[in-house]
């Protein structure tokens, strides 16, 4: 008998208000949604339809008002502050349209802080962030700062540290807004090799274009997830023309 | 008008038999545009009638490969110097939305998300199809990244129909 492994994300009934009684603002839900290992999803949908929020809660950045947040079959509502803290330095990373290094740190040295904060010796964590940049194909430009690094390096960069040492939960907010559209490309296909290792990635963008690489896209409107299309298996090799 | 000038544009290169002009096409439209006999051989009595192009001097007169003339030439440059007008008003979706809206249309919504999921996934599918492609089959390449951008404006445009349409039917709801 197999035991069912657990999502990686789970939302279950999850909801957010803003404020109290009839004044009360819904920023999401109720939302339920289970995602798993290596999956890549994207969640698209109009301003104000929940999608950061929805990140947030997902990132354990803020508490749902009703429902509940699980990751990997815990209860967020039942970690403790420590443990919370530590599921954030352990599990999940986070990747945002840009700002995302600290700039007067070099690349290795932006990659290898959060296992450094999390009590990592510091030859060990600059062995395993030198491993992870060169996953993401930048190992020769470790020693530069992000001044020195394009945009499409940057967040290269920041995807290394999202997933450095044990992490491999990526929650990324528009992580291409601020990329032309083949630097973007080129940032969605890293993603979805760090998906094919086992990692998971939950993307928000507007961009459906880079959605497009996702095996799953859902569509938040109002708080809620109206829509969601699952990549259907491969095209034939020949493309057939179009009617 | 299209499979003329591409004929003229693949002799312009080297003269080329009927049966190589059809295969060169389809494999410079990356197989999306299949070529039966009957218009292969149609459209070259009409280039030939027309005086674009003539059958090569060679030994064997019925095996003869066709060359671009000096006018198929001209036609040819003038092809390329012309910008190709897309301006579709036959859309068959935006004429839908267009008349879905004029009947006055209480569900735009569920028109609109329809759509947009199809059109969605119809991205998602080619966006697979580019991820396996090797950056070797450019016209293949070329092609699937016409469609992705094709495919990526209508959800945008979707999503702008939603979007203005939006104050009418939450003012009909209320």
């Amino acid at each position: 008998m197999s035991i069912p492994t657990a999502p990686t994300l789970a939302l279950v009934g999850a909801s957010r208000l803003h404020g109290e009684g009839p004044q009360a603002v819904r920023a999401l839900g109720p939302v339920s949604l289970e995602i798993f290992a290596g999956e890549l999803v994207a969640i698209m949908g109009p301003s104000g339809s929940g999608k950061s929020t929805l990140l947030a809660l997902a990132g354990a950045l803020d508490r749902p008002t009703e429902g509940r947040v699980l990751i990997e079959g815990k209860d967020l509502s039942r970690l403790s502050l420590a443990e919370l803290a530590s599921l954030r330095r352990r599990v999940i990373g986070f990747v945002f349209q840009d700002l995302n290094l600290l700039p007067g740190l070099t690349a290795i040295e932006n990659v290898a802080l959060p296992l450094e904060l999390d009590g990592c010796a510091l030859e060990e964590a600059r062995g395993r962030a030198l491993e992870e940049l060169e996953r993401v194909g930048l190992r020769d430009l470790a020693n530069r700062f992000p001044d020195n690094l394009s945009g499409g390096e940057q967040q290269r960069v920041a995807i290394a540290r999202a997933f450095v040492g044990p992490r491999h939960l990526l929650l990324a907010d528009e992580p291409t807004g601020a990329l032309d559209s083949v630097t973007g490309e080129s940032v969605m296909r890293l993603l979805k090799s760090q998906c094919a290792r086992g990692r998971t990635v939950v993307l928000v963008t507007h961009d459906a274009a880079h959605a497009a690489w996702a095996d799953r896209v859902l569509f938040l409107r109002d708080g809620e997830i109206v829509d969601e299309t699952i990549a259907e298996s491969k095209l034939p090799r020949t493309v057939s023309r179009d009617p | 008008m299209i499979i003329r000038n591409s004929f003229l544009a693949i002799l312009s290169s080297q003269p080329a038999h009927g049966y190589s002009l059809k295969s060169s096409f389809e494999a410079s439209t990356g197989g999306a545009w299949r070529l039966n006999a009957g218009q292969v051989y149609s459209t070259l009595s009409r280039l030939e009638r027309d005086g674009l192009i003539q059958a090569a001097d060679d030994d064997i007169p019925e095996r003869r490969p066709w060359q671009l003339t000096d006018e198929g030439q001209a036609a040819l440059s003038t092809w390329y110097e012309t910008p190709v007008d897309n301006r579709s008003t036959r859309d068959e979706l935006v004429i839908k939305v267009l008349v879905a809206v004029a009947a006055g249309e209480r569900d735009m919504e569920r028109v609109l998300q329809t759509q947009r999921s199809a059109t969605m996934r119809r991205l998602q599918e080619l966006t697979r199809s580019k991820m396996e492609m090797p950056d070797s089959e450019l016209p293949e390449l070329l092609l699937l990244d016409a469609r992705i951008l094709r495919a990526e404006a209508e959800v945008r445009w979707l999503d702008q129909c939603e979007q203005r349409l939006r104050p009418t039917w939450q003012g009909a709801a209320s």
